[in-house]
């Protein structure tokens, strides 16, 4: 009888095993469309978020089929990877919405290539998981003021857009102490100079205060806000980092009855920010690069997002007409519809509407800046639209 | 909040319903001016103590208002960003689920409370004392603070040649607080009045209920988002508007009153359901409900999961119900009263099936659901206990239920998690601020709680395999920082998974930290198993229990109560160490406090006040588990049987 009853029952979870199995082979067939993978994902019954990598992709080998491209129209949200606390750049709002000159361009985008500014699922990354999230497919993008480099650009699983943001390092100092806008780094000598600790600002400085032959003391603290309050109350002389952030560190902390003032003119440090993707994906990468190179030569022809839909209906010349998808193939053969340029003007705005709008609260200005346009004595410059 | 009912708790230990309170007979109190001269002056030495302690918290409750109150201090910045703080960027058009989650959780702490608490009251001595400490606070607040700054029409701090604010004199300072002056005088003065008008007698047996205070007050304070003018921040059409000096806005109010009308429902409830007789059953309902809480609000409520139905009614049911029926035939013959050994060997068979899936995924042999494994370990698990459950056919047919329960409830979290969020969010982590916090400790409590007191009991087991498993487990997860075992688990445990296999984030972390927290919980536990006498054993093996019978109803529960203090600190740490999911890239109370609200434009560089907000945050929850514990405790009897 007990023999009888463990043979019995061996013979049930046998049976049972293979029957399962089977069933479970069924599920993972489906999984093969990256479409639905997310229902049946054969991931952990803990998943707590929507998974977005594919099943068997192989993250650094991204071309295959439609590319991302393909995957952001099959899943019809963007996926962007930004700061959410970077001033400006990508800000998180009190009613958890993202705003900010990245942010705006990861909108631009979604726009061009879904036709749908708000398409956009922001996925805020620290500085030390950024890169890892382009290269396993986390983000389709990212524009989170990363600088681009040669390291990173040679790095596996990275390409680089053009440069939205030029950026460059900067020191900011009281007016009282004897600096004014025309300072270079050599009147610093014997100053306390303060920066945060561990980032390239650090070597910058003290790269550039050997190359002037001066002596300063360099004083770091963990992080910014810090190194602000240590400049408010005067233990520090300059303060040193990225040019945009002493601007908007003069706008919003600037001490009443004092003058500070940011030099040298011409940084000591080069900064070019812009968007980062997959590499070896050139569909992709077009369609973030002519998003960014639209906006630039919208800027330059004077499209606005008031004006976009009657500059579409009447181009002023052969170039708007061609941009905003009036005559001529070049959005289509990119994969994207005809007017998916007039959609990203018309929704987000040209390159100095964005500027203006996100930039100028924090006081910073393009014109003077290597952020005017070419025409202006900048350094934006677009390759023809034809 | 959770303050008031911890104070309120304090002097509670008896039931006010069922029985009369038991009040321990209370010495006779002296004369004020007696009482300073016995406690506080009784000798040199003390006298000058007493005087240096007060000097140092005068003056350290003096800088702590100058701080608080300065005019430097932007407090509209954690104000306005309180919804980033409490849930980060959940959006806007899908509030409504989180007032649903805040509503079923009301339900459940309000119906509890209802049928669990024991409340003596407090007695109206008490009350006195607490009204007029309150005043006396009030007035010592005012004087100590600073005078405030004179300001122009525009709100604007006005200053002198040299840029230093301009204070106002202390006579108008004092002035101008005159509504504080009354206020703190009226407590005094009530406080006063009522002790007087009750006699000595009755100051003591005159009680208040508790749940007449805890909810009077809560009560209050949503009374005071209508009347006071905190400022008013609401989302209108998208557009965020913050204007100082206005009751705050409907949209806050509206919910929270309405919050506080389910709660004091829900406890007159459970009042009603624990005077019939099905109070035990509501009572085993409530448990089951507490712990599938944080899944149904995680993965349900707030995620509201787009599931594909013609997948569910193609490959989730069917192999559900196979795995059902299957798996309740399986059990139904395990638990056979006369299988014996075989039953054992077949129980050790099924986890040999359950693990052998696991090692073909890894080994990548062939695809199977992760669901369909993980049915497997729980059909393992229960074919393991199936012959405690022999015996009759309607015990039996209870334990087969049992099973059909667990496997629906695991194919239906199964099936909602790997199901797509409709609502979009920021960040990977799906939610942030202190939802993730409440999250991460309750799930990372629930988890590690069963796998410590399984790791205690395999330290302190006679074989020796699962001693030096155990110790072996908790030596080299007690010997590891948890932030390596954080950052293993986010950046490293991926990479380990087999292809296809993904494990998100969040999951990670809370993998991580129940890990950690396990292998501590295990220390504690076995504190409290080495405490129990030996005659505890022999008194059981007397009685001819069996060893899991001993270790679950005699061994256990002494161990667990004694080691409640421990335990309670083990649980406050989790909920502190939450903090370091800001370092894995997390968005928790920390990092919103540290970095998110000073990068926006309009609060720049604000960060002070965000983390004295979240301190505070951190601090009253953690109180109130103490308290909670101290009740527990002194209920329980420990430290004194």
């Amino acid at each position: 009888m007990n023999k009888r009853f463990i043979w019995r029952a061996i013979a049930v979870a046998l049976s049972f095993t293979l029957l399962a199995s089977a069933c479970g082979d069924d599920g993972d067939d489906i999984t093969a469309t990256p479409t639905t993978t997310e229902a049946t994902d054969d991931a952990t019954t803990t998943t707590a978020a929507a998974t977005t990598t594919t099943e068997g992709d192989d993250p650094v080998v991204t071309v295959q089929g439609g590319g991302i491209l393909q995957t952001v129209i099959d899943r019809g949200t963007l996926n962007c990877g930004v700061s959410g606390a970077a001033v400006a750049f990508s800000e998180t709002q009190p009613d958890g919405s993202t705003t900010g000159f990245d942010a705006d361009y990861c909108r631009a985008i979604a726009a061009a290539v879904l036709g749908d500014s708000t398409a956009v699922a922001f996925v805020a990354l620290t500085a030390a998981e950024r890169f890892t999230a382009v290269q396993t497919g986390d983000v389709d993008v990212l524009i989170r003021n990363t600088t681009a480099t040669q390291s990173r650009d040679t790095d596996v699983g990275m390409d680089f857009g053009p440069t939205t943001y030029y950026d460059g390092q900067q020191i900011m100092a009281r007016e009282s102490a004897g600096f004014d806008s025309a300072s270079q780094v050599a009147d610093l000598d014997g100053a306390v100079v303060c920066t945060n600790a561990g980032t390239t600002t650090e070597k910058n400085i003290s790269d550039a205060a050997d190359a002037a032959g001066i002596t300063i003391t360099l004083t770091t603290f963990e992080d910014y806000d810090i190194v602000m309050d240590n400049f408010v109350s005067g233990a520090c002389d300059a303060v040193t980092t990225d040019g945009s952030g002493l601007v908007g560190r003069k706008a919003k902390q600037e001490t009443a009855g004092e003058n500070w003032v940011i030099f040298p003119a011409t940084p000591i440090s080069k900064e070019p920010l812009g968007p980062t993707y997959g590499q070896n994906d050139s569909e992709w990468a077009d369609v973030v690069n002519w998003t960014v190179f639209a906006t630039i030569i919208a800027d330059e022809k004077g499209i606005t997002s008031a004006n976009a839909a009657d500059m579409a209906a009447t181009p002023p010349d052969a170039e708007v007409g061609r941009l905003l998808g009036g005559e001529g193939e070049i959005q289509s053969v990119m994969g994207l519809s005809a007017d998916a340029f007039l959609n990203v003007i018309a929704q987000v705005g040209n390159y100095d509407e964005i500027y203006t709008r996100n930039l100028g609260p924090v006081g910073l200005t393009r014109e003077g800046s290597a952020n005017a346009g070419w025409l202006d004595g900048g350094l934006l410059y677009a390759p023809p639209a034809r | 909040m959770s303050e008031e009912s911890g104070v309120a708790l304090e002097s509670a230990t008896e039931d006010d319903i069922d029985d009369k309170p038991i009040l321990k007979p209370e010495e006779p109190s002296l004369p004020p001016g007696e009482w300073v001269r016995k406690n506080l002056f009784n000798g040199f030495f003390n006298s000058v103590l007493t005087v240096l302690t007060v000097f140092l918290m005068a003056i350290a409750a003096r800088g702590l208002l100058n701080y608080v109150f300065s005019e430097e201090r932007v407090w509209s910045a954690p104000a306005t960003n309180a919804r980033l703080i409490l849930t980060f960027a959940y959006p806007d058009s899908q509030y409504a689920r989180v007032w649903v989650t805040v509503g079923l959780l009301a339900v459940l702490t309000g119906t509890s409370i209802g049928l669990w608490a024991q409340w003596a009251g407090v007695s109206a001595k008490k009350l006195c004392f607490w009204s007029m400490n309150l005043g006396s606070a009030i007035l010592l607040s005012i004087v100590l603070t600073q005078p405030g700054v004179h300001r122009d029409a525009a709100g604007e701090v006005l200053r002198d040649a040299d840029s230093d604010v301009i204070r106002k004199s202390f006579s108008t300072a004092m002035s101008d607080r005159l509504v504080w002056w009354i206020v703190g005088l009226a407590f005094i003065g009530a406080g006063l009045l009522a002790w007087n008008w009750l006699g000595e007698m009755r100051r003591r047996t005159i009680r208040v209920p508790s749940s007449f205070l805890i909810f009077g007050s809560l009560g209050l304070v949503v009374l005071s988002l209508w009347v006071v003018n905190y400022g008013h921040y609401a989302f209108i059409d998208g557009e965020f508007i913050a204007i100082s000096g206005r009751t705050v806005a409907t949209t806050t109010k509206q919910p929270w009153t309405l919050m506080w009308l389910i709660l004091v429902g829900s406890f007159f409830l459970g009042r009603q359901i624990r005077k019939t007789e099905r109070a035990s059953s509501v009572k085993g309902l409530l448990n089951l409900g507490w712990l599938l809480s944080p899944f149904v609000i995680y993965w349900v409520i707030l995620r509201d999961p787009a599931i594909d139905y013609s997948h569910v009614w193609s490959t989730d049911l069917p192999l559900f119900l196979a795995f059902a029926i299957g798996g309740g035939a399986v059990l139904w013959l395990l638990s056979y009263p006369g299988i014996g050994e075989a039953g054992r060997l077949a129980g050790v068979g099924l986890v040999v099936v359950a693990i052998f899936q696991f090692v073909a995924a890894f080994a990548g042999w062939y695809p199977m659901l992760q669901k369909v494994r993980l049915s497997f370990v729980l059909l393992a698990l229960l074919g393991l206990a199936a012959s405690n459950f022999s015996g009759e056919r309607s015990q039996r047919i209870r334990f087969v239920g049992v099973w059909f329960v667990l496997a629906a409830l695991l194919h239906y979290f199964a099936t909602v998690m790997n199901a797509p969020a409709t609502v979009d969010v920021v960040s990977e982590n799906f939610t942030g601020g202190l939802t993730v916090t409440l999250f991460v400790t309750a799930l990372t409590l629930m988890i590690s709680f069963p796998l410590g007191v399984v790791l205690a009991l395999g330290r302190t087991s006679s074989l020796p395999i699962f001693r030096i498993m155990s110790t072996t487990y908790i030596e080299s997860i007690r010997g590891v920082p948890l932030i390596t075992i954080l950052f293993f688990f986010s950046n490293i445990l991926p990479l380990f998974l087999p292809d296809g296999m993904d494990i998100a984030e969040f999951a990670a972390i809370i993998l991580g930290y129940s890990l950690f927290s396990a292998a501590y919980l295990a220390e504690n536990v076995r504190g409290g198993l080495q405490a129990i006498r030996r005659g505890q054993y022999e008194a059981a093996d007397a009685l001819g229990l069996t060893s899991p019978q001993r270790t679950s109803f005699i061994v256990l529960p002494q161990a667990l109560r004694i080691s409640i203090p421990p335990l309670v600190g083990q649980v406050i740490g989790t909920f502190k160490e939450t903090s370091l999911i800001a370092i894995i890239g997390g968005f928790d109370l920390l990092r919103i406090g540290n970095q998110v609200i000073p990068a926006q434009t309009q609060f720049l560089g604000i960060k002070r006040e965000n983390l004295l907000i979240v301190a505070a945050m951190y601090w009253v929850i953690t109180f109130a588990i103490s308290k909670y514990s101290m009740r527990l405790e002194r209920r329980l009897g420990v430290g004194e049987r």
